[in-house]
């Protein structure tokens, strides 16, 4: 793969992206809480969790349960846009791709953007579960057993660092690998 | 009806996939595993206080270091770089091992020689610390001097630049060096 004109493209492409990116946060962001909110309500009756827009600004959601007394409603914070940030290096390297014609790009960038908001909508899914099972003190250890804390406790930890930022590599890999390591045919030839 | 195969369509009939869907497959699978693995690791309690702490006091203290080269006039508190102006805490996530976890686990998930990964870690290792160290010394300095800025900068900005080099340098590690070594180790 040409190195040099992949880096150029990648540089051409950062700009574009971070600016859409800033672009559809805010209505991206709304949607991932609602559709990470009826996810949780198919979990759980009666339907008691809500993520509520926090004070501190664009991004920041509360996770409030409606049935907990009101002044400990809000159990935990989460901020939306550190879950969807690593579409910019998603957006930058699918188009960067040197020799691959836009069209091609283009259309699997789609897709990797398809998986991608699958993957937020469980890591909110899981970072709300997470605070449910490991940040309720008596509660967490009454409504949740061990296994529960752990799994939740150690997904969320997974998906919100180690996939997460691997994500890009691994989409970009999944769909370009061939161009990193030729099939031996090829590259014999 | 009889299929013509060839070597770069899917070997029909014999219901294997093709080499290269094969190799993908494959190495998205070991990547994600060692990815699992090392995370799960570095998360232990163990781990975490005999290795990761003490790893992350030693950047703390280098960060520190090239701060008062830079006149900036700080001391040192455990994990805490601080001068008159600001002070940041170098935790776990500022210190660089996520980003050198997914290379690790990229570079021996890669088909290529054991000399190639050997060098390619090596030298990935030193080019991420020498990475994170500006990221951390440029972190400061935007919460010294551009306090409203350290948020983005610190979770969104500084983030994607780390982790992207951590990506851009396995990409020119497996297409420059490692690649073109396995290929030439497999036969035609």
């Amino acid at each position: 793969m040409p190195y040099a004109r992949f880096l150029r493209n990648l540089l051409l492409a950062a700009v574009p992206v971070a600016a859409v990116w800033l672009l559809l946060t805010p209505l991206y962001n709304r949607f991932l809480v609602a559709s990470a909110e009826n996810l949780l309500h198919l979990a759980e009756r009666p339907d008691v969790t809500e993520l509520a827009p926090a004070a501190e600004g664009e991004g920041y959601y509360l996770i409030v349960r409606k049935d907990f007394p009101p002044a400990k409603r809000t159990v935990y914070s989460l901020r939306v846009t550190d879950i969807h940030f690593h579409l910019l290096l998603l957006g930058a390297l699918f188009l960067a791709v040197p020799d691959v014609p836009w069209r091609r790009r283009l259309g699997n960038l789609g897709w990797a953007l398809l998986i991608a908001v699958f993957f937020h909508i469980a890591l909110v899914f899981f970072w709300v579960k997470f605070a449910y099972a490991t940040q309720l003190g008596s509660w967490s250890l009454e409504h949740y057993g061990a296994f529960a804390r752990n799994f939740f406790g150690l997904g969320k930890h997974l998906l919100d660092l180690p996939f997460k930022l691997a994500f890009p590599l691994v989409l970009w890999a999944g769909f370009y690998f061939r161009l990193l390591a030729p099939a031996p045919e090829r590259a014999a030839a | 009806m009889a299929r013509k195969t060839s070597q770069h369509s899917p070997a029909a009939g014999d219901g294997r996939r093709p080499p290269g869907r094969r190799r993908e497959i494959v190495f998205l699978v070991v990547f994600l595993v060692l990815l699992g693995v090392s995370f799960t690791a570095i998360s232990l309690q163990p781990v975490n206080d005999r290795v990761i702490e003490p790893f992350t006091a030693g950047i703390a203290r280098v960060s520190g270091a090239t701060l008062n080269l830079m006149g900036q006039g700080i001391t040192m508190r455990g994990t805490i770089i601080e001068n008159h102006r600001f002070a940041v805490n170098i935790r776990n996530g500022c210190n660089g091992v996520e980003t050198m976890l997914i290379f690790i686990s990229a570079v021996l998930a890669f088909p290529a020689t054991w000399a190639a990964r050997g060098a390619g870690l090596v030298l990935g290792i030193l080019a991420i610390q020498v990475v994170n160290l500006l990221r951390v010394v440029a972190l400061f300095l935007t919460g010294a001097y551009f306090p409203k800025l350290f948020d983005a900068s610190h979770t969104v900005i500084w983030q994607t630049v780390v982790i992207l080099f951590g990506v851009l340098l396995w990409i020119f590690w497996a297409s420059r060096f490692a690649a073109p070594r396995a290929a030439r180790a497999e036969p035609a």
